[in-house]
């Protein structure tokens, strides 16, 4: 691959960095929601009759998230980097 | 309670002031005045003596493989991702982390899980942002990655100021907090403890590096991750192995009743919890021992199964947290055996995993569990040291110094005497900060590194404007910012200084230190005419190819030996 090649695929990598870091990054910060008005009540409503809310499920699901995010960027990586090379 | 469990308590308690998050500004108790020597007690002590001896071992053996600079800097560039993964968690996963979200867990329920959400989610950016193009253009530092572009001596300069900054910050906590420690289950006088310490790290990371260090991580990191599982374990145990229970049970015994499952005990203003979080993403994004890292592994594509690794691991233990601290509510609120006569519990907030530790599974584990919280320092203040020491060997003597060609022999006998340096520096400011509160100082290295460190990384490797000039500027407006608003904010101004109002309302200003750094950054690089300035974004295209493809010859690869 020459140079201006190599480029076009880094673009699309670049695209797809960004992308993966802006999602985490608004996961991430969403969880201040928990301390707005509104949005805390809300978060704080039990499923059913149990003491799990909304917010603790908030929590597990974003570590949850965010570890199967990193795997679909690790396979995502391993497919194209055959391609963009 | 035992004399054993008393003992481990109160000598942990002095670890609130070495958070490597800075959390333990939130919790109860700060690190000051005189602690009382205790007895020396035989189980904690003698697993402590086991770890130590185990470390020793492992830095004779690190020591016969470490024979050049890239040896030291980088254990010779071939740990594996699954190793390397397993000492960042190990690295991360901080005394602090262990005791105090499990302490901010049992005072204030739900709130508590601000700061492990913000420990662990810096490592999926790492994973996205970082990992692959650091390791691709650095050889030992995150220094040598943004000298690549800019201009290598100025910026060197301001990065090694930074890093050192944060390096000597964390060694302050980390040595009061060990000498604490020590002086409490040994007996020894604060001094004497705090040289002890120095000398057990100071041999492993003097001759054997960034392997014996890495070992130890993962060592650590085995004996946290087991300690906190089994404890899980016996938790659930005791709430028939259901998550119902271990709610309901928290918040029928906890003085605040069923409030704690959901946020507002702890924090009510949406504004300060957003500093928390910006604070620790972006202050671990520019920590340097944690950079340094991505160089152990001999390629990309390990440094980037480090990232995940670390984070599968660290999320595993940040969810068994959730247990643990829940745990503390349900098990010791009706327990008087855990409090003091006025109602406190002893030790403090912090102390509240211990008990749980004493409550589920008696002296035997509340020994395992104190050895291996010191055996978590050792391991953080080997970490930095080498971090320090090639601050100063690699990234100013070689390639500032001799220009990019050192004489190799002579520059790692500059490292292992950095090293002796620091560990005396580190000795020196340990003795004393002895009666000082530390709470700010853990705090401190956080901002400063997402103010300092993690603009000028982030903006080499992926905005083509940034010049030297923009960066220094940029660097040195996040460093004044953050350690000014530190020293105006509620810690200093008010709990050392004495004031009665802080000038600025929030403990971790990363919040607007960062956006101000980066602001700064691209003013002054977009008003750049310089020649320099020119040859910056020039550099630019040549060093996005190299970080995404890797060093294309001998000619552009920067590893030395």
């Amino acid at each position: 691959m020459n140079d201006s090649d190599k480029l076009r695929a880094i673009k699309a990598k670049t695209r797809t960095r960004l992308l993966f870091a802006l999602v985490t990054l608004a996961s991430y910060f969403a969880f201040v929601l928990n301390w707005v008005d509104g949005p805390s009540r809300a978060l704080a409503g039990r499923l059913g009759g149990s003491h799990i809310n909304g917010s603790l499920l908030f929590f597990v699901g974003l570590i949850i998230f965010f570890i199967l995010l990193e795997l679909l960027f690790l396979f995502i990586y391993r497919v194209t980097s055959g391609r963009g090379r | 309670m035992s004399a054993l469990a008393k003992t481990a308590i109160v000598g942990i308690f002095t670890l609130l002031s070495v958070s490597l998050t800075g959390n333990l500004a939130l919790a109860a108790g700060d690190l000051s005045g005189e602690v009382e020597r205790q007895a020396v007690n035989p189980v904690a002590i003698v697993m402590f003596l086991v770890f130590v001896a185990a470390t020793l071992g492992i830095s004779y053996w690190a020591s016969r493989r470490t024979h050049s600079s890239k040896d030291f800097y980088t254990a010779g560039g071939q740990i594996t991702g699954l190793q390397n993964g397993t000492a960042i968690a190990g690295d991360f996963m901080s005394a602090a982390s262990f005791l105090g979200i499990t302490g901010l867990i049992f005072l204030g329920g739900f709130d508590g899980l601000v700061l492990a959400l913000g420990a662990f989610s810096a490592w999926p950016l790492l994973l996205f942002l970082l990992a692959k193009r650091v390791r691709n253009l650095g050889s030992f530092t995150f220094v040598d990655v943004v000298s690549q572009r800019l201009e290598r001596t100025r910026i060197r300069l301001v990065a090694i100021g930074g890093t050192i900054v944060v390096v000597i910050l964390y060694l302050i906590a980390q040595m009061v907090g060990a000498g604490k420690l020590i002086q409490l289950l040994f007996g020894l006088p604060y001094e004497v403890a705090v040289i002890a310490v120095s000398i057990l790290v100071l041999t492993y990371v003097t001759f054997g590096g960034m392997l014996a260090t890495t070992w130890v991580q993962i060592i650590k990191a085995v004996l946290l991750m087991a300690g906190v599982t089994i404890t899980a374990a016996l938790v659930l145990y005791h709430s028939g192995f259901s998550i119902e229970n271990l709610l309901a049970g928290a918040a029928a015994n906890h003085p605040r009743g069923d409030v704690i499952l959901s946020p507002g005990v702890l924090f009510q203003d949406p504004v300060q919890v957003t500093t928390i979080l910006v604070s620790m993403l972006f202050g671990t994004l520019g920590l340097p021992h944690i950079l340094m890292r991505l160089f152990t592994v001999p390629d990309m594509h390990e440094a980037k199964k480090s990232a995940f690794y670390a984070s599968l691991f660290m999320g595993y233990f940040y969810l068994a947290l959730i247990i643990l601290g829940f745990g503390t509510a349900m098990l010791l609120y009706n327990d008087p055996a855990f409090f003091t006569s006025e109602g406190k519990l002893i030790g403090g907030n912090n102390m509240a995993a211990i008990h749980l530790a004493t409550a589920v599974g008696g002296d035997l584990l509340t020994g395992f569990m104190s050895a291996v919280t010191f055996a978590t320092i050792l391991a953080v203040v080997a970490g930095l040291t080498v971090s320090g020491a090639a601050a100063i060997s690699h990234d100013l003597y070689a390639e500032v110094i001799c220009k990019g060609v050192p004489d190799s022999h002579r520059e790692l006998q500059l490292t292992r005497l950095t090293t002796l340096v620091i560990g005396v520096i580190a000795v020196i400011l340990g003795i004393l900060f002895e009666n000082e509160n530390v709470a700010f100082i853990a705090t401190m290295p956080m901002v400063v590194a997402a103010s300092v460190n993690f603009p000028v990384l982030f903006l080499s490797l992926f905005w083509p404007g940034l010049t030297t000039r923009g960066a220094i500027w940029g660097a040195l407006a996040g460093l004044v910012s953050s350690v000014g608003l530190i020293i105006v904010g509620p810690q200093v101004w008010v709990s050392v200084l004495g004031f009665e109002e802080p000038l600025f309302p929030y403990n971790y200003p990363a919040l607007f230190t960062l956006p101000l750094a980066l602001a700064v950054t691209w003013l002054f690089s977009v008003t750049d005419r310089s020649v320099r300035g020119e040859i910056d974004r020039d550099n630019y295209l040549r060093l996005l190819i190299r970080s995404e493809y890797g060093p294309e010859d001998e000619e552009l690869a920067v590893a030395r030996h």
